[in-house]
Parts: structure tokens; C-alpha cells; sequence
């Protein structure tokens, strides 16, 4: 930093007055810039990339009829436990539709209220809780969607997980159809099926 | 100085430097926004399909590749299974793949291959890049394709953007760039072998291993070698131009943490190409390159790239004289996101070439050794407009070079998602190919003392100002296109100007040629079904080239170019179940018109048999319509017609 500063000083002596006044601008631009940014929550990359997968599956996956109340409902995705996606997920489903159902975000604080979604995205990092949660949630027409590792044998639907620094997905088909849920086989061709 | 520089010049220069460097001072340590705001917007990310939102890095450090997916430019990608289902045996051969290229084969050993016109042997309009290590000659400002040498399978993709590249790439990235990007030793490892001969194929053969030393340590080693065919005279005669390459190197690809990843890469190889054929003594060109780059994302909002390399190339004609090249090569470029709406890219490059011949009497460069030196800094911004549905970005390099100074390649790109996929582009650039040695410092003598060509001490750049317009779009999940067109004014394109009478020599070259060319690239990607992929293109291409009042071009204008008008390529890649692939690319290249040379159309097929994971055979036909053409007739040696070539090629991998 300082070799940068002493070429700072030799180059302001070409040029005093434009120097200074761009300079000026500059940091007005940045100020007012960050300020903009405060209040505003960007996720990682990675969780930028798993709100979009959450979102194509809304597309690779059919929900039983009965799932919705009339054909305008909209489709529901839940985020159970902290919400590592900030705003970026409402972004990623806004205006979208599926089968004329509207797509959702909503935020749950337990797994009671989290009864009538479609999708529901369990950020918890506890094996046990997350267990209690799937025997809850049991019957209903629900994709489960979670990162934990031993998410699949608790009997969750589709695992996310990180191979080579890239996101890959695992499904566990037997929950998905037990709980009448149709996976595309695009989506499956995709993934790692999971045998239990 | 020889040359010096304009002082009003040196001052404007001084002035941007300086406001470059203010702008890293006055960037905030924190609290500038996610850095991929505009490469990973839902809008964007929606676009892919699952199996591209799983080929993406989660922690990426690839600052280019990214931003070339998502850049307003007219880019088409040729990939690894692209290549390998064309039964491309060389890396020219599989530039072919890229409709938005002129390629030709000249002789065994020589390859025509420009973008946007301006054809020839000594094509100098085209920026090449290995692995980001710029191969480039300073001889004529061209690439000597005979010693670009690659292990095929260790390309990971091939990125040729048609159009001018000046402000990220500098001076000589006019008509276009082709970036070849190999795989992370992380993927290439365990046994690799494969050897490949056939009728006018007399051998061709690779090893290679890769595995781990360390926890996110990997490596490999490798080896390559071919001989390849000769070539045909006119009258059918083997023109014994047949050459042989050896190359073997190595990379280390280390990533200690999830935002840091160093790589580090050595290849070294000799070759023997003999272009003249018959008994003339081969060329022998040597070369030794080492690289090392290391990338950082220092956060999630920012990220650098710092690279060096150090390309020694040894060249020996064969007739005493000789080229010796050391290239010195320091590249560091930044990326930060300012507030939300901007993303900052600037870099500063140093290169210095050492640069040395060997002349003979009547045939020299002068000074024999000439210390060539390059520095340049650029500035962009990408400036994300209207809801994130415009993105413009607007920079500028400024590079200074011993023959002309400083130079100025501005772009200002505006790219408009009209929906979710569709996206219009538009971009107006600057360009320049600055002095080459030929350019300024060649003497062709007469008689010793009596020159009968001499460059010119007062040759300045070429320049170009392109305007570009584009539209891409994917109708359906398995079809997508693009169409690119573009116009380009250029000025001060070199000429061979005759000197005074009577005799008219020294012919000197000048800058007396200005002009426009227009022209239209279109090319698709169509999934018909899982197992069958058509890719290809067109491209049309039209130069309105005149010589400048004062200028008595003995070239008449052409700018020593030959390029067709029309040019067609499709592949086709078909999977059958039992591990057989089925390729074919078929190419149509318009007639040549000066010298005129009629059009021909090229088919090559592949048959491919994998069984398992261990076993791979191929049978591969080039050139199968006809038995020998012409592809491009070069000021020397005499034409020669590439023959037919049918070979079969074993793979094993463990």
C-alpha cells in the first residue's frame, strides 16, 4: 500500500485538479453506494444455486390434485428453521407459475404450520429434530428437501450434497411416491437414486 | 527512445493510470455486494438446466470462463465431447468445429485459421490463448500453429469468440480470441493411453497419469507424439512434407482452501514440420513453457487472478537463419462489485519478449535482437440497469508497446434480456494489431546493400472499430441460437508500397488500406433426443477493402487476405445404446477469391465402441467426400492438396 501511495503522489503531480475531483466522485459513488446496500441480505453462491434447484423442482414434480384447495391456490415452498436464502428465493419465484398455481415463499417456525406446503426446505442442522419433523410431516403430500447427511435414511425425499465444489442432488423414491408425489424422469436422470 | 511518445499522449495515459489506481485505493474493504449479482441473477440461473446448475462451481475462482458465458459477445464453444465425437486428431483440426472460424489446412504442417476474414498463413488479426499463456509470435504477429500442440483429451472446452477483444485481451485480439482451456489434473486422473493409426495416418499416441499427492493436490504427467501425412502436390505427387512432434509436460492444480487455487503447468516439446517438402532440411522447432497462475476469491464479493509464465520457443528454418523467443509474462487482474449495480474488472499485464534472430545475408530482421516490452492496464465496469435487465458494460485498455506507444482499445457492450430466454446484444469496441517485427524491422536484400523489401520505421498500428449486434435465444429446453452480425471500419491496414523509381524498390509496407467488412454468424444447438445432438452454423462474411489516395498497394488491397463468403458447419452426435457413438461434421467452404481457389465440401465420420469404462475404438474417416483438395494456396511453397485419411484409434483408461 504504501509503494501504491508514493505513485499516487508522483502521478497527482501531472495532474492536481481532475485527479482530485474524480477522486471526490468516486468515493460519493462508493459512500452512497453502500449505503444502498445495507439491509439487504445476498446469500452464498452455493445457496443462490440450491433457491433455483428448489424452484425446478416445482417444475419436475407433480402434486397430487388434492394438494391444492382450488386451481388459482398457490403452490407452497416452506423454509423451515433459518432461512439461508435472504431475499434471494422470493426473487427466483416471483411472478412464476406452475399449472396456473401461483409459486410461494413462506417462512415457518414449526412443523405444525408447515402442514399445508408443497415444498418445504428444512434447514436444520440437528439429526434428531429433523427426524421429528419427517415422522410429523409423514403421509402428507410434501416434498422434503434438506442438506443433512443422514436426511434420505430418515426417510426425506431429496438430499442436496457438494461433490468436486459443485451441488449435486440424491432422491429417495420410495418417500416420494409413498407420499403420492410423481418425480419426472428428468429430474431422476440427474440425480443419484437413493437405495436404502 | 527511437520512438518517443507524445507528450499530450504520455499525459492523457498518466491521467487514466491514475485514476485506475485512485479507484483500488477508494474501493471499500467491505460491504460491496455478492460479486455474481449479474453472472448468477434468478433471472440467469433459471436459464440452465439442471445439469448446467450442477456444472457450476459453488466457490468459483474462474473469473474469465465465467464471465465469457454471460459476456454480449458472439462466443461459441466447442466442447470436450465435441471434439472427441469429431475424431479431431490436432487442435487446428479441431478449431474446425467452430463455425465462426476460418480454417484451413495449407500443408502437413500449415494452417490458415483467422475470425472475421483477413485470412492467410500469416493471419495476425487472431489472438490465441493456452491455458491463459498468449501464443504469439512478434515475427509477423501471427501463430505458428505447428508447434500448438495439445493432448486432445486434456481439453476441457475451446472458447473462440468471433470480434474484438482489445480491452480485455490488448493489442492483436482484432477479429477475434480462441481461448483453449484444459481440464484440473483433478479430472484427469488414473491411466491414460491411446494410440491411433491408419492409411495416411502413419501414427499418433499419448500417456498419461494423473492422481493425488496430497488431499486437493492432484497432478499429471504427460507424453504426446505423432507423425503425420504429407501432403499432395498438384500433380498427385507426394509432396514429402510428412512431420513428426514430441511434447510431454505436467500440471500441478493445488486448492489448500475453498477460495484459493494454484496451478502450475510445463509443457516442452520439439517437432520437425518441413512446409517446402521434398529434400528441403525441416524445420526444427523447439519449446519450453512454465506457468503459474494462482486464483483467490478473497471474499464472495471480489476475486483475483495472478499469472505468470515464461514461453521460451526456439525456431531453426532450416536455412541458417533462425528465431529465438523468450516471452516474460505477468498478468494480474481483479474483479470487485461496487454496490449492487456494478461489477469492477481491471488488470494490469506486463510482457516483455525477448526477441532474437539469426539473419542471413540477404534476409534479416533488424536489430537482430530486439527487447520487445508490453504494459498495459484496464478498467471495466459492468453496470446492471432497468430491474437487472440490461446490463452494460463499458472499459478500456491501455497498453504501451516499443513501436507506437501507447495505444487505446475502448468497448462499451450493452446487453438486454428481453425474457427469460432471450437476450439482444449490442457492442461498439476499438481494436488495434500493433507493429510487428516484419512490420518495422524486416530487410529482404536484392544484392548485399541493395534491399528489395525493407519494413517501414514509420508503420503504425491497425485499427478497427467494430459495431456489433446479437440475439440469442433458446425457443425450446432443447434448442438454442445465436446470431451475431457485425460491421467493421479499419484503417491503416499494412500495403507493400513500391519505393522510387525507376526500379521501385525498396518496397516498404505502409499503412494504406482502409475498409469495412460486414457480415452474419448464425449457429444453433438442437438436442433432437437424449441420444442425438445436432450442432453447427453459418457464417457469412463480405470485405469492402480500398487502397488510400497516396498508397500504390502492390497487393492491390486484399490486405494479403483470402477468405470465403460462405461457410457451413454441422455436427452430428449419435449415441446408440452398447456404448457406440456415431459423429459426423460436415463443412462447406466457399471459393477463395484471390487467388481463386473453388469450394469444396469436407466430411469427416466417427464410429465409436466403449466397453465398460476401460476400453475405446474408434474408426475415423477425414475427408471423405473426396480424395484430395485444396484448402488454401499460400505466396509459398506451392499449393498442396490434403488427402483422404482413414485411421482407427485404441483408448484405454484405468
Amino acid at each position: 500500500m504504501p509503494i501504491l501511495k508514493i505513485i499516487i503522489k508522483q502521478l497527482m503531480k501531472y495532474c492536481k485538479k481532475p485527479f482530485f475531483i474524480i477522486r471526490l466522485i468516486l468515493i460519493l459513488v462508493v459512500t452512497l453506494n453502500n449505503l444502498y446496500l445495507q439491509g439487504q441480505v445476498i446469500p452464498s453462491r452455493e445457496y443462490q444455486l440450491k433457491a433455483v434447484f428448489l424452484f425446478n423442482f416445482t417444475q419436475f414434480v407433480d402434486w397430487p390434485p388434492a394438494s391444492y384447495d382450488t386451481e388459482q391456490s398457490p403452490l407452497v415452498i416452506g423454509i423451515l428453521g433459518k432461512n439461508p436464502f435472504g431475499t434471494y428465493l422470493e426473487q427466483t419465484v416471483s411472478g412464476e407459475k406452475i399449472n396456473g398455481h401461483p409459486v410461494i415463499v413462506r417462512y415457518f417456525e414449526n412443523e405444525a404450520e408447515a402442514k399445508g406446503c408443497h415444498l418445504l426446505f428444512l434447514n436444520i442442522p440437528e439429526s434428531k429434530k429433523r427426524n421429528d419433523i419427517l415422522k410429523a410431516l409423514k403421509g402428507k403430500s410434501i416434498l422434503t428437501v434438506s442438506d443433512g447427511i443422514d436426511f434420505l435414511e430418515q426417510g426425506g425425499m431429496i438430499r442436496f450434497f457438494t461433490n468436486k465444489n459443485k451441488i449435486k442432488i440424491q432422491i429417495n423414491l420410495e418417500a416420494s411416491k409413498a407420499s403420492e408425489l410423481v418425480v419426472s424422469s428428468k429430474l431422476l436422470g440427474v440425480a443419484e437414486i437413493f437405495k436404502p | 527512445m527511437a520512438y518517443p511518445i507524445n507528450a499530450r499522449q504520455h499525459r492523457i495515459s498518466v491521467l487514466c493510470l491514475s485514476l485506475l489506481l485512485s479507484l483500488l485505493l477508494a474501493l471499500p474493504v467491505d460491504g460491496y455486494a455478492q460479486l455474481s449479482d449479474s453472472l448468477s441473477s434468478p433471472e440467469a440461473l433459471k436459464r440452465l438446466s439442471l445439469e448446467e446448475l450442477m456444472n457450476i462451481q459453488v466457490t468459483s475462482v474462474s473469473r474469465r470462463s465465467e464471465k465469457l458465458n454471460e459476456a454480449a459477445s458472439a462466443i461459441q464453444v466447442i466442447t470436450q465431447k465435441d471434439i472427441h465425437n469429431s475424431g479431431a486428431k490436432t487442435v487446428a483440426e479441431a478449431l474446425r468445429l467452430a463455425p465462426n472460424l476460418q480454417v484451413a489446412q495449407v500443408n502437413s504442417s500449415q494452417w490458415a485459421i483467422s475470425s472475421r476474414g483477413f485470412n492467410n498463413v500469416l493471419a495476425n488479426k487472431l489472438l490465441v490463448l493456452i491455458d491463459g499463456r498468449t501464443v504469439y509470435t512478434p515475427l509477423y504477429a501471427g501463430v505458428f500453429w505447428d508447434v500448438q500442440n495439445i493432448l486432445l483429451d486434456d481439453v476441457d472446452r475451446i472458447e473462440v469468440i468471433s470480434g474484438p477483444g482489445g480491452t480485455l485481451w490488448g493489442a492483436n485480439a482484432v477479429n477475434g480470441i480462441i481461448n483453449i482451456i484444459t481440464k484440473s489434473s483433478a479430472d484427469t486422473r488414473g491411466l491414460f493411453v491411446e494410440g491411433a493409426i491408419g492409411s495416411n495416418l502413419p501414427g499418433q499416441g499419448s500417456l498419461r497419469y494423473g492422481g493425488q499427492l496430497a488431499k486437493n493436490l492432484s497432478y499429471r504427467v504427460y507424453g504426446t507424439g505423432f507423425k503425420l501425412p504429407s501432403a499432395v502436390d498438384t500433380s498427385k505427387l507426394k509432396a514429402d512434407d510428412s512431420w513428426s512432434m514430441i511434447q510431454g509436460g505436467l500440471q500441478l492444480d493445488w486448492s489448500p482452501s475453498n477460495n484459493n487455487k494454484l496451478t502450475l503447468q510445463q509443457n516442452t516439446y520439439t517437432g520437425d514440420p518441413n512446409p517446402d517438402g521434398g529434400d528441403t532440411t525441416s524445420i526444427r522447432a523447439r519449446g519450453t513453457n512454465i506457468l503459474a497462475r494462482w486464483d483467490h476469491a478473497i471474499s464472495e464479493k471480489a476475486d483475483f487472478q495472478l499469472q505468470a509464465y515464461y514461453d521460451h520457443t526456439w525456431r531453426d528454418f532450416g536455412n541458417g537463419f533462425t528465431e529465438d523467443l523468450k516471452t516474460y509474462d505477468v498478468d494480474w487482474h481483479n474483479r470487485n462489485a461496487l454496490g449492487r449495480k456494478h461489477i469492477l474488472t481491471y488488470g494490469l499485464n506486463f510482457r516483455l519478449m525477448d526477441h532474437k534472430v539469426t539473419n542471413l545475408e540477404l534476409f534479416a530482421f533488424l536489430h537482430a535482437h530486439k527487447n520487445l516490452y508490453r504494459y498495459s492496464a484496464f478498467l471495466q465496469d459492468e453496470i446492471l440497469l432497468l430491474n437487472d435487465r440490461v446490463r452494460l458494460t463499458i472499459g478500456s485498455k491501455i497498453e504501451h508497446n516499443n513501436y507506437t506507444g501507447f495505444e487505446v482499445q475502448p468497448n462499451a457492450r450493452i446487453a438486454w434480456l428481453l425474457s427469460k430466454d432471450q437476450t439482444l446484444w449490442t457492442a461498439v469496441s476499438r481494436s488495434v494489431r500493433t507493429p510487428a517485427r516484419i512490420d518495422r524491422d524486416f530487410f529482404l536484400y536484392l544484392l548485399p546493400g541493395l534491399p528489395l523489401i525493407s519494413g517501414d520505421s514509420q508503420f503504425h498500428s491497425e485499427s478497427m472499430i467494430a459495431y456489433e449486434l446479437g440475439w440469442r435465444t433458446q425457443p425450446m429446453e432443447n434448442l438454442s441460437i445465436s446470431l451475431a452480425t457485425f460491421y467493421n471500419v479499419y484503417d491503416n491496414i499494412r500495403t507493400a508500397e513500391p519505393g522510387p523509381p525507376p526500379f521501385g524498390i525498396p518496397i516498404t509496407f505502409g499503412n494504406g488500406v482502409r475498409g469495412k467488412s460486414y457480415g452474419v454468424e448464425l449457429s444453433a444447438t438442437y438436442q433432437l433426443a437424449s441420444w442425438w445432438q445436432l450442432r453447427g452454423g453459418y457464417t457469412f462474411l463480405k470485405k469492402d477493402l480500398s487502397v488510400k489516395p497516396g498508397s500504390n498497394d502492390l497487393n492491390k488491397g486484399s490486405a494479403e487476405s483470402n477468405d470465403p463468403r460462405h461457410q457451413v458447419v454441422v455436427q452430428s452426435s449419435i449415441d446408440i445404446p452398447g456404448g457406440i457413438e456415431l459423429g459426423a461434421v460436415l463443412r462447406y467452404v466457399d471459393k477463395l477469391p484471390d487467388p481463386y481457389l473453388k469450394a469444396y465440401t469436407g466430411l469427416d465420420m466417427r464410429i465409436g465402441w466403449r466397453s465398460g469404462k476401460h476400453l475405446e475404438l474408434e474408426l475415423v474417416g477425414q475427408n471423405l467426400l473426396d480424395s484430395r483438395h485444396i484448402e488454401f494456396i499460400p505466396s509459398s511453397p506451392s499449393p498442396r492438396q490434403i488427402e483422404r485419411v482413414i485411421y482407427g484409434r485404441v483408448t484405454c483408461r484405468f
